[in-house]
């Protein structure tokens, strides 16, 4: 079991490294629109306009 | 009564064949030529999945003004002064956009800009409703942005930059990152959790126990100090304010479940505690967050001030005409004021003659007349005369930026029942350290190895957790699921008072009214005509009219073109069709006769008159809100009593309360005679809510149980409403009141639960049956369930 001594060290350095990278998405803006992007997904963004819209 | 609905904007549609758009294969109707031009407009740039993504409309939102010229000046240069950012030939402004309401619409947004040449970014914000655009100031201008987003409907306004920074924004980041330490030191600590338990069970190495407990003990730390500082933070000011509310055993509990955990860590004793603190600080920390999403959901209104006032003014240098932003307006400027705009700060009026629409200040729909020397009202807007105006005060002390003030300190004042709960929180609070102290002595002199495991259990037990959250959670599931039914809540107390209200009184103009004129009857004096001919002409004469009553023909038709059209100020417009000269206005106008002023003298009648005749005589009336009567008939259903109280004259008040059946009304009421009403019925043990709309109105808004009011209203009686209420129907007060009932039921089942947990489970943990772990099980589990509970009213009334 003495394996733990390394392996839970390692997984807060993990822990750590996650903290600081949210930090940093939180920081740049990244989650202040907690709306759009559920629905951002399922929008096509490449739908082509009708070739001869009606007048 | 049944109304199709605006495929657009789903404002109610009077003929399904007037305007047609056709999207995706399919003829859908549409309330306005604006709505068909928007429809068409997005179906054209292929983003007609914009429908089909969007919640359900809010009626009106999103209906396109007319006004798509003002924006041009906004290209000029000197713009980009006063509201962007420019570094080498690239510029950025923040634009707040009014009528944004759902993901679907900042989708919307945002792709439409990125097809616009020249714009290089825009980051939409939902929360904040803003739209931060990065550009290239040689292709295009400022102008052309907010016009793109005029032309989808929205209500653009750019931003000072000092004023594009949002206090929402910091305070949602601050606590999702505290969630987050907290939620994942929650996950680490269970995962070491349950190896010490299991440890406990198969016997463990003590190197390997102390190990797990300090390493549980690194992980603890910052969730103590970072996630749960807010909770200790509340419970200084309670102690300082000697109000101690749930914050101070919360945080009792916390320190001392952490501290006691670090000495039997120390001293290796018996049982750590750390898995107690982070899932406690979790569900509390969860619980903050979500109050915090909902209440940021309402809606944006520390903009609304500057949203009356113009953006830019026309201010007179000498002999110059300069275009300047209104920001920069300083006492004793000269401003020249066009028909159709709104005036820009309070001041004197000192060349020419107009009449003013001052409903946004006074909530009553007609106009007065001005002459030099009057006095003008910043927000206020000028109808006919083109005037200059000499300006006293601007911005914040206006009487418009006063009122305002005042209307938030009204807020402030308000008793409420919120120190109520307070109070009585602060009782149990107290209670539960007593009985802490209680049991800790007891076991001290009894079995002192244990005293400290059992004082904790009964702290993390009684902890008021389920009962802190069974209201806010409810209140939060219950703002989300009214917001969807068309309703803000601004003011948590408006779902208690809403929930017991037995009276709701209503104002009459641009309440139960839509505070827009239609022609009610219509007579014909003159035989060689027919009314379709008369409504036509008359239609043809006031399109260059920006006088209110013109709106109720100008919406009419088009069949016929006016030309050589001159307003006169206060009496009427004339104007050439078909050779012949036509007169509309009043009597004398019409009949251009100007000795007669002996006739009928009711300002709401309109007459057609040529060569001295007069031809036909229109009697307009204020619009009945679509659906109103119905939507009354539903809250008499509820069991409430029906009041209308209006400023209006009597005969104008009384035709309405008849015609929607309100028995009780009261005519000409100052808001001092309003205040008085409510005030009465309060006495004799009433829960008023008043629906009104006027900014008079805001110390009635202010002085009843709740309020409401109609976002299509001034907007500063909003900011002393509790309860906005979206669209053009008044039929969210129902399904308001129901959801309002219906939550604090839920709230009732809550704190039933939370009461009979506690009850339950106090006398265990005092007598030392309940381990720390256990009771912070239960404690969880306890919040859990009043939390899902709320969840229910999420999906309260929908089919």
């Amino acid at each position: 079991m003495s394996i733990l001594y390394l392996l839970i060290p390692l997984a807060l350095l993990l822990l750590a490294g996650a903290v600081w990278a949210f930090f940093w998405a939180v920081g740049a803006g990244q989650f202040d629109d907690l709306d759009t992007p559920a629905v951002r997904i399922v929008m096509d963004d490449d739908k082509k306009p009708p070739d001869d819209p009606e007048p | 009564m049944s109304y199709s609905a605006c495929f657009h904007c789903a404002l109610p549609v009077d003929r399904d064949d007037e305007f047609q758009v056709e999207i995706d294969g399919e003829l859908k109707s549409v309330c306005c030529p604006g709505c068909k031009a928007v429809a068409e407009l997005i179906r054209d740039t292929g983003m007609s999945n914009y429908y089909t993504m969007r919640d359900a409309p809010q009626p009106g939102v999103g209906r396109p003004a007319d006004d798509a010229a003002e924006w041009q000046v906004y290209d000029r240069v000197d713009m980009l002064g006063a509201f962007a950012e420019t570094s080498d030939d690239q510029a950025e402004a923040t634009i707040y956009v009014g009528g944004m309401y759902c993901a679907a619409c900042s989708w919307l947004i945002e792709t439409t800009l990125a097809k616009v040449a020249g714009i290089s970014s825009a980051d939409v914000n939902p929360v904040t409703h803003r739209v931060r655009v990065h550009w290239y100031v040689g292709k295009l201008g400022l102008g052309r942005i907010l016009a793109t987003l005029a032309e989808l409907g929205y209500d653009p306004q750019p931003l000072a930059p000092e004023s594009a920074a949002r206090p929402e924004v910091a305070e949602q980041r601050a606590a999702l990152k505290r969630l987050l330490v907290a939620s994942l030191g929650m996950m680490q600590v269970m995962m070491f959790a349950v190896g010490l338990y299991a440890g406990d069970f198969q016997g463990m190495a003590a190197d390997m126990q102390y190990f797990l407990r300090l390493v549980s003990f690194i992980v603890t730390t910052p969730v103590v100090f970072y996630a749960a500082r807010p909770f200790f933070t509340g419970a200084w000011r309670g102690i300082v304010s000697r109000m101690p509310g749930m914050d101070l055993p919360v945080s009792i509990a916390i320190a001392a479940a952490y501290v006691g955990s670090i000495y039997s860590m120390m001293t290796r004793g018996p049982a750590i505690w750390f898995d107690s603190v982070v899932m406690f600080v979790f569900f509390l920390t969860l619980g903050r967050f979500l109050e915090m999403r909902a209440r940021h959901r309402s809606i944006d209104r520390s903009t609304a001030l500057s949203t009356l006032l113009p953006n830019t003014v026309t201010r007179c240098d000498g002999g110059e005409r300069n275009v300047v932003p209104a920001s920069q307006l300083v006492e004793g400027d000269y401003v020249l004021v066009r028909p159709g705009e709104s005036i820009p700060a309070d001041g004197v009026l000192v060349i020419g003659e107009t009449t003013v629409d001052e409903a946004l200040l006074t909530g009553e729909a007609e106009p007065r007349p001005k002459s030099i020397d009057d006095n003008l009202v910043a927000g206020s807007i000028n109808l006919d005369g083109v005037i200059q105006m000499c300006v006293e005060r601007t911005g914040s002390d206006t009487t418009l930026g006063t009122i305002s003030r005042l209307s938030e300190r009204a807020r402030y004042a308000r008793p409420s029942f919120v120190q109520l709960a307070d109070r009585i929180a602060s009782y149990i609070v107290i209670a539960i350290l007593v009985i802490a102290a209680v049991v800790a002595a007891f076991w001290y002199v009894t079995a002192p190895d244990r005293a400290f495991v059992i004082t904790l259990s009964v702290l993390v037990v009684t902890c008021p957790c389920a009962l802190a959250l069974a209201t806010p959670a409810a209140f939060a599931a219950a703002a989300t699921r009214l917001s969807e039914l068309h309703l803000l809540i601004t003011n948590g107390n408006a779902i208690e008072a809403l929930s017991r209200a037995t009276r709701i009184l209503f104002d009459k103009t641009g309440t139960l009214t839509r505070g827009m004129p239609v022609i009610v009857s219509t007579q014909i004096l003159d035989d060689s005509f027919d009314e379709a001919q008369c409504l036509n002409l008359a239609a043809a004469l006031e399109t260059v009219s920006t006088h209110p009553l013109a709106k109720a023909f100008t919406q009419l038709s088009n069949a016929c073109v006016a030309t050589d059209q001159r307003v006169v100020p206060g009496k009427g417009v004339a104007g050439t069709i078909d050779a012949q000269r036509w007169r509309l206005g009043r009597y004398d106008f019409a009949a251009h006769d100007s000795s007669d002023t002996t006739q009928d003298e009711q300002a709401t009648s309109v007459y057609l008159g040529t060569n001295g005749r007069i031809v036909a005589k229109f009697d307009l009336d204020d619009a009945i809100r679509p659906g109103a009567a119905t939507t009354l008939d539903n809250l008499r259903k509820l069991g409430l009593t029906l009041e209308l109280v209006s400023g209006d004259n009597k005969e104008a008040v009384r035709r309405v309360a008849e015609t929607l059946g309100i028995p009780d009304y009261h005519s000409g009421c100052t808001p001092e005679d309003k205040l008085e009403i409510i005030r009465s019925a309060q006495q004799s043990g009433e829960i008023v809510v008043m629906v009104g709309d006027g900014i008079n109105d805001a110390p009635v808004l202010a002085g009843a149980d709740a309020s409401v009011a109609p976002v299509h209203g001034a907007l500063l009686a909003q900011t002393s409403a509790d309860v906005i209420m979206l669209g053009e129907t008044l039929q969210p007060i129902v399904s308001g009141v129901r959801t309002a009932r219906k939550t604090m039921q839920i709230v009732k089942q809550n704190l039933a639960w939370a009461i009979v947990y506690n009850a339950a489970a106090l006398p265990l943990a005092a007598m030392g049956f309940v381990p720390p772990w256990a009771a912070a099980i239960g404690m969880s589990a306890s919040s859990l369930i009043v939390v899902l509970n709320a969840l229910r009213l999420s999906r309260y009334g929908a089919p």
